[in-house]
């Protein structure tokens, strides 16, 4: 189980990473935005786990949400909040996640993600990210997940490279945007990569 | 940039600051950037709550009081407040009996407001309703009329919905009539000069010296046409003919009509809008009832005005005549 400890440490992981990860995001973002994803990102988790955590992990998931949101007002930080938010609704009375949850929490988030920004799969977005992660964990036995769910960003980055964007600020860019990382993505990659070691 | 202000990031802070100070009988700020009524909310009756950007006194913190809103969320100058702001507003206006969310169609505020109303039910199991004013004719067509933005059809929102829920009426009943009457809403604008956002420290848009400017938005979004300032009658006219082509009038129908000024336009220039206004609904055989004149949906300093018309059934009528009480409304 994944109690709010559990969570809080999880937090702690992905703040220290994106902050490292802050300046390449920042600049895959410049050439397809305004360039402030990484701030965003780091700002957001940097946040989140600075808050104390309830031992209910469904209003502890609320807390991270209201963090994104106080620091960060972009779209990437209200989806993400959104998705917080989707899973904080199945985990409500809780005082733990069940890994095998897990699959169906990151659908549960892509769906609301999905719902609030009017984005489709294959936008070349997060959502992509989040789909791909949520299809690779349904089978995964749960010592494996964090590799697993790497594995399937970091392909899901490289599906969607040379199509253009069609979501967002990025889609403005149209055919410019073909041959580069989606940001969002690439940012969602680096989160998970800061779960590793927690 | 000329303003009577500090710092300009202490803008915000500090109207709420001497608003709250100037009339404590009705305002009170238990968390900062929401406004809540002074005596609390009211046991058992459904809560009203509103928010938006800063720039528009007084829409829409202003508004709080007996009779219309319990509690709003604001913002930055022309900036959505946060969800969790939103989320303490409804919080605040919570008095058991649920809350309805009454706001302007803009995108920020909408994707804040649903996630503050899903954070209030999960976290205070308050049920939420929503309601948003769509009423600028000019800002999408007809067929596209859920996209339009809301503007100060909103006085009539608040006033209305207000009435409902301050007699006792549940949330359901209280939403079917915020949502009547934002349905019944239609307005439009026009400016002659622009407004400056503090912290921007520019004018929101520039404009010719004999210009104006027919069917420009509430924060300067772009309208219908740029021309040689018209006539005040003419002027009228045009913004009638709009209104009426959208939501067709006959003899003996009744409506309130509001013409308000944009912050710098005087209640002088406002009544000669109304003459003429008035020549022309009583041509039609229309019945005016309780108009309003003057500032009651501004945009910090621009100078220019708004028409809104309500079409009322006995319903709409008898709220909006219903008492109220505000620091900017009397009723």
């Amino acid at each position: 189980m994944i109690d709010s400890s559990a969570i809080a440490k999880a937090l702690s992981g992905i703040a220290a990473h994106t902050a490292t990860a802050s300046e390449e995001l920042c600049s895959a973002d410049g050439a397809l935005g305004d360039g402030d994803l990484g701030i965003t990102v780091s700002k957001g988790f940097a946040e989140a786990a600075g808050a104390e955590l309830p031992n209910d992990v469904g209003i502890a998931l609320l807390t991270v949400a209201k963090a994104f949101q106080r620091v960060s007002s972009s779209s990437y930080g209200t989806l993400l909040a959104t998705g917080f938010m989707a899973a904080a609704k199945l985990e409500k009375g809780k005082t733990g996640i069940a890994p095998e949850d897990i699959p169906g929490l990151v659908a549960a988030a892509r769906d609301a993600m999905m719902a609030r920004g009017k984005g489709n799969l294959g936008d070349k977005s997060v959502l992509d990210s989040l789909d791909a992660v949520a299809e690779a964990l349904r089978d995964t036995p749960r010592g494996d997940m964090i590799d697993t769910a790497i594995t399937a960003a970091a392909e899901s980055i490289e599906r969607f490279r040379d199509q253009p964007s069609k979501l967002g600020r990025a889609r403005m860019f149209g055919e410019k945007s073909v041959g580069l990382a989606d940001p969002g993505q690439l940012a969602f990659l680096r989160i998970l990569e800061g779960l590793n070691g927690t | 940039m000329k303003k009577i202000l500090n710092d300009p990031a202490d803008y915000v802070d500090e109207m709420l600051e001497g608003m709250v100070a100037a009339h404590p009988e009705t305002y009170a700020q238990p968390v900062r950037r929401v406004i809540a009524r002074a005596a609390g909310a009211k046991k058992g009756k459904v809560g009203i709550v509103t928010g938006g950007g800063s720039g528009h006194l007084p829409i829409f913190t202003g508004y709080v009081g007996t009779g219309l809103l319990d509690a709003c969320a604001i913002g930055d100058v022309f900036a959505s407040p946060s969800a969790e702001q939103m989320a303490e507003a409804i919080r605040l206006a919570d008095g058991g009996a649920g809350v309805l969310r009454l706001y302007g169609n803009y995108g920020g505020d909408v994707m804040n407001f649903d996630m503050a109303g899903e954070m209030a039910e999960m976290e205070h199991d308050i049920r939420t309703t929503t309601v948003l004013l769509t009423d600028d004719v000019v800002s999408a067509p007809k067929e596209e009329a859920e996209k339009r933005r809301g503007v100060a059809g909103m006085v009539y929102a608040f006033k209305i919905a207000g009435a409902a829920a301050e007699r006792g009426d549940d949330l359901d009943e209280v939403t079917r009539i915020a949502q009547k009457t934002a349905d019944a809403c239609r307005s439009i604008g026009m400016a002659l000069t622009p407004c400056t956002i503090p912290q921007a420290g520019k004018p929101t848009f520039e404009i010719g010296e004999t210009e104006m400017e027919m069917g420009m938005g509430i924060h300067g979004e772009p309208g219908i046409w740029r021309d040689a300032i018209k006539p005040a009658d003419e002027i009228a006219e045009e913004m009638l003919d709009r209104l009426l082509a959208d939501q067709p009038l006959a003899k003996g129908d009744r409506i309130s009509i509001l013409v308000n000024s944009l912050g710098a336009t005087p209640a002088e220039e406002l009544y000669i809008l109304y003459r003429h206004a008035r020549k022309k609904l009583d041509a039609l055989g229309v019945e005016i009832v309780m108009p309003l004149v003057g500032r009651y949906a501004t945009s910090m300093e621009m100078t220019g005005a708004t028409i809104t018309v309500i079409k009322l059934d006995e319903e709409l009528e008898s709220l909006l005549k219903a008492p109220a009480d505000c620091a900017f409304w009397r009723v």
